[in-house]
């Protein structure tokens, strides 16, 4: 009778255990007809990955998606996406017309607390270290300078080393290409998205619709950059006129996305592989 | 002392107690009245529900205010700077990291991380995360009333399964990991969509969480807890050899079973039935999430928490 049961119950195991090989079959089969046919591996234009993000294949099977450096982003660029944000569920990105990375965290945090460093801070650190060496092999002999700050130094250089996309201009939109100024607020008075801009002492980010420009050919862009010149500049044609023009340093953070004046944003971010 | 490797489901069983051995003779009082004598009747359940609020209530709020306490979610957080790692999310991401050769990268504190949570759980008892921690538990535990409610009422009838079926999915998942390359458990993990969704907002994904719970209520009893969910089957495994365990007296013991009635994981209270005990003292499993309601429920203080090793001490 005993032995009768367990056959039985061992019947009933092997039944649910097909079963449950058969679901788990479906499960990879379906999650693997999603990754062949998921239109890019990189992410949509003005949506992309938190910095130091390794190459998308590999982020996002070792992104664990605990939301690390959703937490850890003081403007709360990053978000983790849902399943019908077009991404990975739960994987992090930034929308950079929402809300741009404006590095005012001056320290990658997000990269840094990684725990499966997909968003690798190794690079970022040995590139501070090389700018502080660099630093220090041009100052030696010279007299020591009073503002020297080795944290800046490095902070500068771990931000230039940023590569989340690169800026593009649309010409037939913007308003500098069209000879056109901008004075009032950048955007409408719901955003509530944040921007820190280098040219203030402020040290936190404050709302961008807090801010009131007036230019005669709009360079907001160039302004609220937080890389500076190295990244975009306006630059003088030949006739005379000044237009921006995007250079080979722009990390792609997508301030200049955010702050664009015009409906729909004159500067786009195209994602990069990394 | 206790021993890891003799199973005392296999020896012979204790005869039953005769009437006059029964904890109620002893006291000289009727079954009836002895069996009435609940006292503190919640007090380990509403320990447990306090710690599982706070931790989860940690998770919101340091999110919400930024107080920096508990930051991340359960598939990877940190406790005021110290990392935790969820076992199971680990493990797959190191065979998919050897495959990618990713795995030098691994942080430090992923492994610091891994390792926290590994030693923590092998001495308080691997499933112990489950009741005291799992915020998808706490809303189970909850529905499975509901679940008991229905089936009393003879408007759907139980199905129970093997519950070594979890193993099947423990190695299914874990090589559809490697295979695949991708975390796919994490996009169906209870445990980690519903504590993002409780720190970071709600989504669509809870559409895969209520048409199961929804399965759980009119089908199964937790379905999901004790059949599928490889997260607690790790914690389980983890548990084998943990100290801090339940401990049964069989003389204090009188046969009523209510412990098993309450009991989230009934198996592994199979000595509580009238002649089943092997032992004067037995301790439950690696499966027992050390809920403490049987502890709640025993009228005759036959069922208490205990760490073995250490009571002659007290």
């Amino acid at each position: 009778m005993s032995k009768n049961k367990t056959d039985i119950g061992r019947r009933q195991f092997f039944k649910t255990g097909a079963i449950a090989i058969g679901s788990l079959a479906i499960v990879g089969a379906a999650s693997n007809y999603l990754k062949a046919n998921k239109k890019n591996d990189i992410p949509d234009t003005n949506i992309l990955r938190p910095p130091g993000a390794i190459n998308e294949d590999i982020f996002v099977s070792e992104c664990i998606k605990c939301g690390l450096c959703v937490q850890i982003c003081p403007i709360q660029a990053i978000k983790l996406a849902d399943i019908d944000a077009g991404l990975d569920y739960g994987t992090p990105y930034i929308e950079v017309r929402s809300q741009a990375c404006d590095f005012s965290c001056d320290s990658l945090q997000c990269v840094e607390t990684c725990p499966t460093a997909v968003l690798d801070f190794q690079q970022f650190k040995r590139e501070g270290e090389k700018a502080i060496e660099k630093y220090d092999k041009e100052m030696a002999g010279k007299q020591m300078d009073k503002n020297y700050n080795p944290f800046k130094v490095q902070i500068i250089a771990m931000k230039e080393h940023v590569k989340m996309g690169i800026a593009k201009l649309n010409t037939s939109t913007c308003l500098a290409y069209q000879g056109k100024g901008f004075s009032g607020s950048v955007r409408d008075s719901g955003f509530d998205g944040v921007n820190r801009s280098p040219y203030t002492k402020d040290r936190k980010a404050t709302p961008v619709v807090d801010k009131k420009y007036s230019s005669d050919i709009c360079d907001i862009c160039v302004k609220e950059c937080p890389i500076g010149e190295k990244a975009i500049v306006m630059e003088v044609q030949s006739d005379g006129t000044k237009k921006p023009k995007v250079l080979d340093a722009c990390t792609g953070c997508g301030v200049c996305v955010m702050v664009c004046p015009t409906e729909e944003p004159s500067i786009i971010i195209e994602p990069i592989k990394a | 002392m206790f021993n890891l490797f003799e199973n005392p489901k296999n020896l012979p069983p204790l005869p039953a107690k005769s009437k006059e051995e029964m904890p109620h003779s002893k006291l000289g009082i009727k079954y009836k009245e002895w069996h009435n004598n609940h006292e503190n009747k919640h007090k380990w359940r509403n320990k447990r529900w306090a710690v599982l609020l706070l931790i989860n209530g940690l998770f919101i709020l340091s999110f919400a205010l930024d107080l920096s306490m508990l930051e991340g979610s359960l598939s990877g957080s940190r406790l005021m700077g110290f990392y935790l790692m969820d076992p199971y999310n680990a493990l797959q991401t190191i065979g998919i990291s050897l495959i990618q050769g990713h795995f030098p990268n691994l942080t430090m504190n992923f492994w610091i991380g891994l390792g926290t949570i590994v030693l923590f759980y092998s001495l308080v008892g691997g499933r112990t995360f489950c009741s005291w921690i799992c915020p998808y538990h706490f809303i189970a535990e909850n529905l499975e009333k509901l679940h008991d409610y229905l089936v009393k009422k003879k408007k759907i009838k139980e199905h129970t399964y093997n519950q070594s079926l979890r193993y099947v999915f423990w190695v299914g998942f874990l090589i559809l990991a490697i295979a695949t390359q991708q975390l796919v458990f994490e996009d169906l993990n209870f445990v980690g969509i519903t504590s993002r969704a409780l720190i970071y907002g709600p989504g669509l994904i809870l559409i895969w969480i209520i048409v199961i719970m929804i399965f759980e209520i009119v089908y199964s009893k937790r379905f999901w807890c004790r059949y599928v969910c490889p997260v607690g089957a790790t914690y389980g495994m983890i548990g084998k050899v943990s100290p801090v365990s339940i401990k049964f007296e069989l003389d204090k013991c009188g046969y009523c079973t209510d412990c098993q009635d309450v009991c989230l994981v009934p198996h592994e209270l199979w000595f509580v039935k009238k002649g089943a005990a092997t032992k004067e003292v037995h301790y439950t499993g690696s499966d027992c999430t050390r809920c403490g309601l049987c502890v709640d429920i025993c009228a005759g203080d036959a069922l208490n928490y205990t760490i073995k090793g250490l009571e002659k001490l007290t």
